[in-house]
Order: C-alpha cells, then sequence, then structure tokens
C-alpha cells in the first residue's frame, strides 16, 4: 500500500508539469496580451492611455521576453512557492486569492452539505419507491433543478430577497461590513446573504447528486444478496443502510476527489451575478482580461487540489471497499 | 519643522503680494472659518492645526451662488457603485483637482495652481498657492515638480521612453527652473500648445510628485539597506517597481500616499469596498467659510458591473452613471420613489454614438480604392436615414449629426453637423453611379469594378445590442442603394486586431471622443495620429511610431489633416489654433472619412433626493472635465447632514 501511495505521488509530477504547460499554452493562444486588452478597453470607454506607463508595466512583467522564457520564469517561481503577479490588481497573486478564500471555502462547504443534507434522503427514497408518485414527484423537482439556469435562479432569488427581506442585492454581506475586520454583526450578515448562493449553487448539484443515489442503490436493490437478506427477514432497515446503501457508495467516494478543487474555486457564474466575494469571480476575471500568472497560477492550484483529491478518493476506496484489491494491477 | 514651513509660506506671501485682492478672495484673518465635524476630534488633539492654517494663504474660492448654486453644509458619504477594482481612479477623475482644469463653460482656470502664465507659446511659468499642502501636511513646492522633473521623468529606469510625449516638442524636453519656492517654469525652444491642455486632461500629465514621501523609495535618495528590505517586504522585483507601486497618483493603490484631490484613498487593496476620505489640506473653499468638499467620503462598493443598474434602483448609491445605460431608464424611473433618487438624463459627449469606419487601409483593393472615392463616402452618408434611427432607438432624444462637434463645443458649425446628412437615397444612386458602380445584379445589389457583388461585412466589437439595431436599419436603406452589409460582431481584442491588419473593410465605433473641444484642445482625433483610429490604422501608425511601421497617408486631403494638426502643435495663439480647428473639422464634414449617425444620446444620471448641486443638465464625458468633473462634485451635498 505505501509503495503505491509512493508511486501514485511520483506520477503527480510530471501530470503537473503537463498542465502547466497546457495551461500557459492556451492563455498564450488568444490574440495580444494583457496590456492590449487593457489598452482597448480604456478606448472603449472613451479614456486616456498613458502610454509610458503600460511601456514600465510591460518590462517589468517581462513581457520584453519570449514567451518560453516566460514559462519557465512563472514555472521557477511557482516551484518556490511565487504564485507571480497579478496584472489586473498589482498585488501578489497570493494575496489575492488569500483575501478571498475564507468565504469561498465556507460557502462551498455550506453548499456541500446542503447537497448531501437534501440529496441522500430523497435518493434513497426514490431508489425504494420506484415508479411510485414520491419517485416522479422528487425526480422531476431534481430535473427542474438541472434544468433551470443557475444564473437565472440567483437572480430571482436575489430581487425577491431584496422586496421581501430588504437583504441588500449582491455580495456576501452588506456594504458596510465589506473590508472590515470579522465581527459578529458581520457574521451575521453574511449568515443572512449566504443561503442565496447555498441554494442556487446546492441545487444542481443536488438533482445529479439525487439520479446518481438513486441508480447506483437501484442496481444494488436488485443483486441476490440483497433479495436473500429480505427473505431472511433482516430489519428493513438493515437490509437497507448497512448493506446495499454502503456498496452503492463508491461513486460518492470517488467523487470526494472532485470536491476539494470545488471548494476552493466555488461555482463561478453564479458568483459573478451575484457578485460574491469568491475566487471565482477572480479566476473568470482573469481570463477574460489575460491576467496571465492570476489565471495560470490559480488553474495550476486547481490542478494540484484535483491531483491530491484523486489520490485521497482512490486510497479512501481501497481502505472503505475490500472488493478493490492493488495487487491485481500487476497482472493485467 | 515649523519654523521651516514658516519661512517658505513667508517667502511665497512675499513674491505674490502683488496678486493679493483677486476677484472672489478675502484675507484670510477676515473671516470666519467653519470647521468640518468628521475632522473635530483630530483638531482638537491637535493633530491637526485649524482650518485657516490647513488651506492655502489664497485657497480657491468656489462662488456656488454665482453657479446658481447652494452653499451646502458638511457631512456624509456619496455611495457610488463600480464593476472593476481599477475603478477606483474614478475618484480621481470626478474629484478632477488638476493644476489648471476646465470649468463648466470650458474655460480653462488654475485651480491647484494659482495661476500660470505662457509667453509667446512656449514658455511656460507655474505659481504654486502659497501655503498648499500634501494630504499629509507637508508643504507642497517648486520641489515636487523638480523632484517629478530630475528623478523621475528623467530618470531612465522610471521613465523608459523619457519625459511624458506632451512634454517633447520636435523631441526636445524644455528647460525646467525653480524661480522660488512657489514658482517653476518650462522653456521650449518652439511652442507647445499641447503643455496646459494635458495638464487638464481627466487622465492629467502629472508633472508634480509627493517627493518627500516618494524619496523614501528612490535609490538616489534612500538608504540602500532600508530600500532593500523594502523592496524584499514588498516583494517586487526591484526599487523602480517600489516607486512606480507607491507613487500611483492616477490609479491610487497606496492610502499613505500623499494626495492633492479632494478625497484620498484610505482602503489598501485588494477590497470591494474602498473608502475616500476628505483631504483636510483641500484647497477650495465656500464664500462661507467651509472647506470643500462638502461630503465626507466617497465610497465605492466594486461589485458585477452588470448589477449595477439593479443596485442603483434598490437605493444603493447616491450617485451613479457609470456602467448605466440609456436601456435601463425606464426601469430605473420606475424604481425612483422606492430607491429615493432622481434620474436625470444627461447629454454624452461623443461626436457620434455610433459611427460608420470605412477602413482606408483595407486589404482588399478593390473596396480600398471605393472607400478612397469620396464619392462612395458620400453616398453612403446620404443613404443612412437618421431621423429613423433617431427615433427607433433613441426615443427622438438624440441629434441627426455628422460625427463632429456638439453644439456646446464653440467650434460647433451647423454646416459640419448636417453635411452629408439628409437622407436622399437618389442622389446616394447618382454618386455611386457615377463612381463606376453603376451595373447592377438582378436584385439591385451593385456589381464592383473586379465583378463581385457589392457585398461587405461590418464588424463590430460585439459589446452592444443598440449597435445591432441600428446597422440593421442602416442594412435596409443601403440595400436600396445596391449594397448589401451582413454585421459581424467579434471579440474586442480580437477586432481591433483585424481592422489593425486591414482584414476588415468597415468597422464600427463611437464617434470623436471628445466633440466638446475648443481651439486650445489637441486636434489629434481628426489626423491620423494614432493607430486605434479605425479608418485610417496604418496612416495612424505611421504617424505614431514615427515612420518605422505603417504607411504614411497618400490622399491629399488626409495629408493636409496631418499638416495642419502639425501646425496646431506648433500655435502660438487660440485664434491661430480656432483657424486649424476649422479648417480640419471642415475637411472632415466634406470628406465624410467617417460616418457619423446620431449624437447627444442620453446618459441616465442617478442622483439621491438627498443629494444638493448635482446640476439637473451636463455632458457626461471623459475628457473634457472628467465626467462628473467638471461639474465639482466636492460641491455637492447631503441635505440632512448633521452638521
Amino acid at each position: 500500500m505505501l509503495l503505491y501511495i509512493f508511486r501514485r505521488i511520483l506520477i503527480m509530477i510530471p501530470t503537473l508539469l503537463l498542465t502547466s504547460a497546457l495551461v500557459f499554452t492556451i492563455m498564450e493562444l488568444p490574440p495580444g496580451d494583457y496590456f492590449e486588452s487593457y489598452m482597448a478597453e480604456l478606448q472603449a470607454q472613451g479614456e486616456g492611455v498613458d502610454k509610458a506607463r503600460i511601456e514600465f508595466l510591460k518590462k517589468e512583467y517581462g513581457f520584453d521576453k519570449s514567451p518560453v522564457e516566460r514559462y519557465f520564469i512563472w514555472l521557477g517561481g511557482l516551484l518556490q512557492g511565487d504564485l507571480g503577479y497579478s496584472f489586473e490588481y498589482q498585488m501578489p497573486v497570493s494575496e489575492l486569492v488569500g483575501s478571498r478564500i475564507f468565504l469561498t471555502v465556507l460557502v462551498s462547504f455550506a453548499t456541500i452539505l446542503l447537497t448531501w443534507l437534501i440529496a441522500f434522503p430523497i435518493g434513497i427514497y426514490s431508489a425504494t419507491h420506484q415508479y411510485s408518485w414520491g419517485d416522479y414527484g422528487l425526480t422531476f423537482l431534481g430535473l427542474m433543478g438541472i434544468a433551470v439556469p443557475n444564473f437565472l435562479l440567483a437572480l430571482i432569488l436575489m430581487y425577491f430577497a431584496n422586496v421581501w427581506f430588504g437583504t441588500s442585492i449582491g455580495h456576501l454581506m452588506a456594504p458596510e461590513y465589506l473590508g472590515q475586520p470579522m465581527s459578529w454583526a458581520k457574521f451575521k450578515s453574511i449568515l443572512e446573504h449566504m443561503w442565496i448562493p447555498v441554494i442556487v449553487i446546492g441545487l444542481a448539484g443536488t438533482a445529479s447528486m439525487i439520479r446518481k443515489i438513486r441508480a447506483n442503490l437501484l442496481d444494488e436493490l436488485q443483486k441476490q444478496y440483497t433479495i436473500t437478506a429480505k427473505a431472511k427477514g433482516l430489519h428493513p432497515f438493515k437490509a437497507l443502510v448497512k448493506y446495499p446503501l454502503r456498496s452503492s457508495l463508491n461513486f460518492f467516494v470517488g467523487g470526494i476527489g472532485g470536491i476539494l478543487p470545488e471548494i476552493v474555486s466555488g461555482a463561478e457564474i453564479v458568483a459573478i451575478v451575484l457578485s460574491l466575494e469568491t475566487t471565482g469571480p477572480l479566476l473568470i476575471k482573469a481570463l477574460q482580461s489575460q491576467d496571465m500568472y492570476l489565471a495560470g497560477s490559480f488553474l495550476m492550484f486547481l490542478a494540484l487540489l484535483t491531483v491530491i483529491g484523486v489520490l485521497i478518493s482512490d486510497i479512501a476506496l481501497a481502505f472503505l471497499d475490500p472488493r478493490i484489491r492493488l495487487q491485481g494491477r500487476s497482472t493485467r | 519643522m515649523t519654523n521651516a514651513i514658516d519661512r517658505r509660506r513667508f517667502n511665497c506671501i512675499l513674491l505674490s503680494a502683488p496678486a493679493l485682492g483677486v476677484a472672489g478672495y478675502l484675507p484670510a484673518s477676515a473671516r470666519d472659518f467653519i470647521e468640518p465635524p468628521y475632522l473635530k476630534d483630530q483638531i482638537e488633539a491637535k493633530r491637526l492645526p485649524p482650518l485657516q492654517e490647513r488651506i492655502p494663504v489664497k485657497p480657491r474660492v468656489i462662488d456656488l451662488e454665482r453657479m446658481g448654486r447652494k452653499p451646502g453644509r458638511y457631512g456624509g458619504q456619496i455611495r457610488m457603485l463600480m464593476g472593476d477594482p481599477k475603478d477606483v481612479r474614478m475618484v480621481v477623475v470626478y474629484g478632477y483637482a488638476r493644476l489648471v482644469g476646465y470649468d463648466e463653460n470650458l474655460n480653462l482656470v488654475p485651480d491647484i495652481l494659482e495661476n500660470f502664465e505662457v509667453e509667446d507659446g512656449r514658455i511656460f511659468t507655474l505659481r504654486i498657492r502659497p501655503g498648499h499642502r500634501w494630504s499629509d501636511g507637508h508643504p507642497f513646492t517648486a520641489e515636487d515638480f523638480r523632484y517629478f522633473w530630475e528623478d523621475i521623468a528623467n530618470n531612465e529606469k522610471l521613465s523608459l521612453t523619457g519625459p511624458p510625449a506632451e512634454m517633447l516638442v520636435d523631441g526636445k524636453p524644455p528647460v525646467f527652473e525653480v524661480l522660488d519656492e512657489c514658482t517653476v517654469r518650462y522653456t521650449w525652444p518652439a511652442p507647445n500648445p499641447a503643455f496646459i491642455p494635458a495638464l487638464a486632461g481627466a487622465l492629467p500629465l502629472y508633472i508634480y510628485a509627493p517627493s518627500h514621501y516618494l524619496k523614501q523609495f528612490h535609490v538616489k535618495y534612500a538608504h540602500p539597506a532600508e530600500l532593500e528590505l523594502k523592496v524584499t517586504s514588498a516583494r517586487v522585483r526591484d526599487w523602480t517597481s517600489l516607486h512606480e507601486r507607491m507613487g500611483r497618483m492616477y490609479r491610487p493603490q497606496n492610502p499613505d500616499l500623499p494626495c492633492l484631490d479632494a478625497w484620498c484613498l484610505s482602503t489598501a487593496p485588494p477590497s470591494t469596498r474602498f473608502v475616500f476620505k476628505r483631504n483636510p489640506y483641500f484647497h477650495r473653499i465656500d464664500t462661507e467659510g467651509r472647506q470643500l468638499p462638502y461630503a465626507d467620503e466617497i465610497i465605492l462598493n466594486i461589485g458585477s458591473s452588470a448589477l449595477v443598474a439593479a443596485q442603483t434602483a434598490t437605493g444603493e448609491a447616491d450617485l451613479q452613471a457609470r456602467y448605466i445605460r440609456f436601456d435601463d431608464y425606464t426601469f430605473l424611473k420606475s424604481a425612483e420613489k422606492r430607491g429615493g433618487f432622481n434620474v436625470e438624463l444627461w447629454g454624452r459627449g461623443e461626436g457620434s454614438r455610433m459611427a460608420l469606419l470605412p477602413n482606408l487601409n483595407a486589404e482588399d483593393p478593390v473596396w480600398r480604392k471605393l472607400w478612397r472615392d469620396v464619392r462612395v463616402r458620400r453616398a453612403l452618408s446620404l443613404a443612412i436615414d437618421r431621423r429613423e434611427i433617431n427615433q427607433a432607438i433613441f426615443y427622438g432624444l438624440g441629434r441627426e449629426s455628422a460625427n463632429t462637434m456638439l453644439p456646446q463645443s464653440p467650434l460647433h458649425r451647423l454646416e459640419y453637423q448636417t453635411a452629408w446628412t439628409r437622407f436622399d437615397l437618389d442622389q446616394a444612386n447618382k454618386l455611386l453611379d457615377e463612381a463606376g458602380l453603376a451595373k447592377r445584379d438582378w436584385d439591385g445589389i451593385r456589381y464592383l469594378p473586379d465583378g463581385r457583388r457589392a457585398e461587405l461585412v461590418v464588424e463590430t466589437a460585439g459589446e452592444s445590442t443598440e449597435q445591432a439595431d441600428v446597422l440593421a436599419l442602416i442594412r435596409d436603406n443601403w440595400l436600396k442603394i445596391g449594397i448589401k452589409i451582413y454585421t459581424r460582431p467579434t471579440q474586442r481584442d480580437l477586432f481591433r486586431k483585424r481592422v489593425y491588419a486591414g482584414s476588415v473593410v468597415m468597422s464600427v465605433w463611437s464617434g470623436l471622443d471628445n466633440a466638446l473641444a475648443t481651439p486650445d484642445m489637441s486636434p489629434h482625433e481628426l489626423a491620423p495620429t494614432g493607430q486605434a483610429q479605425l479608418q485610417w490604422p496604418k496612416w495612424g501608425q505611421h504617424y505614431e511610431e514615427k515612420g518605422a511601421v505603417g504607411e504614411p497617408p497618400d490622399l491629399p486631403e488626409v495629408r493636409r489633416l496631418l499638416e495642419l494638426y502639425l501646425a496646431w502643435r506648433q500655435s502660438r495663439s487660440t485664434a491661430e489654433r480656432a483657424v486649424i480647428w476649422h479648417e480640419m473639422l471642415k475637411i472632415h464634414a466634406d470628406q465624410v472619412f467617417t460616418i457619423g449617425t446620431v449624437n447627444g444620446t442620453r446618459q441616465p444620471v442617478v442622483v439621491s433626493k438627498r443629494l444638493v448641486n448635482v446640476p439637473e443638465e451636463g455632458i457626461w464625458a471623459f475628457d473634457p472635465g472628467g465626467y462628473f468633473g467638471r461639474y465639482l462634485p466636492d460641491t455637492f451635498w447631503f441635505r440632512d447632514t448633521a452638521e
């Protein structure tokens, strides 16, 4: 087992290197660079451009060098833990992301918890009461959750929250708390605002989670051992939760790997619509304005979390499910 | 320390003594100044001197009653919504504290400066207000100008391309002299009419810097070991980056940087809420003895630009025009009561809300040749029904016009506005027939000289549906003169690249950025002086890059425009400049290099019902005057403040 983990960690190195090259290449592909799009943006608003300052910035950020050189400078920085500099914000990327990470994790964590809390009971109910009215009704609701665009739901909820409860539009807290140190009042304000993004982001995830639980559980429920257990008079709860549910959860444990990057990045589009102080809008904005190092370092961070997440879920699977054997690998 | 300051003040007072008693100025001792309650604690704790000592000996007195406004009271926060952290610059733009600035009637008036003199168009003597101080209380003197000129503009590490372009005449820099603590002089060998307008720009030419603060980041003045430490702790590459970052005045990010603006940044980025606090040393006062600004703080809430209209409707902004479009007007109007604001409609400042730009440098040789034929350009302009566009898209609130000056500009003439703008399909058809496009296909579409059908793609930056709507109207009328257009929206960067390369035959953009010009403002937009001029990108690039790339203009009229622009750069008097401007405007009106549609369209401005002194009518333009800047937002005040 230890050897396996060790080998997996070694494989992560070339994977990440390849990812970094890919990320950088894709970001270099669009025409122009940050400074050109910045100038174009100013001109689009009929504003002046200070050319001398742009020259200065270009040189400072090494835009007089070739892309290959810049790639290696960036990579070298990453290896030393330096995420580089954001052009747009003129700050180190780490400070920028760091200032938003707490709220992002809070929102994502609440969302994931909500997803599980809703999806599990409903998924189990749907599977055990297949083709009943309840199943159809909940499935319909779930499909609605997938079908309604998130951003639309966000706008609608935001409007009604404002009209009914007077919650200020956008942001994760009332404007007067923005940029203030954490306090009880601020925390309350965050809670007051947080339910909208949590519901909106959670809803789509909940719907697909319900479908997955239902499908996997149905597979198990039709297997011989379940029928035998029921026939032998095992308590219905035990015959459901202890065996079939447990073995239907492989997909769930496997999915934990994907959760790690999700917690950090949040749902980007919804976050933009709601003007949340999370990392999602930061990433999208950076990609739009070709703020290379911010976007690149952030994507690399996500890649790293994904790789680690997958490793964790593989290990967890190996521990939890005795049917999975590592030794099988060599005979393949 | 105090002694030194007093002596300096004394010197300047002596020198400026003959100027005493100018209109609106009363000796400081004779009046009762009213302290802002916001600063009461600091004054009582002796951390701030009393108002009389904070303002210059001769502050700029704003006579509100003469402007038709009401003198106000201190207090309150003006909240604004922004869509981008880079928008912090808007407070510097709106605040519009400049060495010299434009007033409501587009006159150049000294603002930070007490006065300035221009001799022979080439010798500029600038006099600082004696006793003027930075927001940290340190005197603002000639040393701050010297520091900029010698240690920033002429430091090859800080200014890679040398001194700013507006400070070079034929590539030659001025001779800079410090005449005394409060007077500096710039002398060029030839006239430099661009200098003073540049100081008044919404994006100003900064020729001063807070030297007492910035010296700690300058390799020439700082202790090497301390500087090294600062560079490492700020995690920047070297001292130049540090100096640039700490000293940036236009888009401020350093709350410690002393400023001369009405409100100074107090929030360190990154943040989604920026607070700008009143500058206790600001140099403007009203006639009742109150220091401006009236409002204590400006608060910028940064969110998504798409949400600004919705947020404004709930009353989350006290003064908002940025990110609000004309389409939002009805929605905002219906929310007036709930949100507690009024929506005013200001005019927009472009020469044309949307202009069609035939690319005179198009790669396609046939179209290029056609565009260079003035008859074709005129025909296209005649075949646009501007009235229909105005009525259908802008509810008749715009003005049907060529791409030229607005009536509010002293350079406006009706003949420029109406040149080739009446809707006349017959004459348009006749002009096109004469231009060698007489042969038509079965469906009425003309044949180009090389046998292709006269079909062309009009590219847009794809940013507004308004453009697509206007183009749809134009398309129908152009079909009647046998020219078929297809609209293709692309993405802004790509769009520009394609126009620059000549791949785009015709593009769409807004008209002249500054359509409120006076003769003293630079006419560079009318001549090929930049690649960003989409009707002749290669000619513009040729001038911009000093002939290294691009193509020299080969149309005699365009060459004449360039000559005229260069003549303006050499001009000595306003009268001379007016003559040049009019000849350029006339060439544009006659030659139709850009096809204007409608200008003076409306910009909704949302103003809180509590906010007094915001004009009901105004012009929303970056240049001249920095959007609200010309209307002095420091004189806006809240009617329900505690004072």
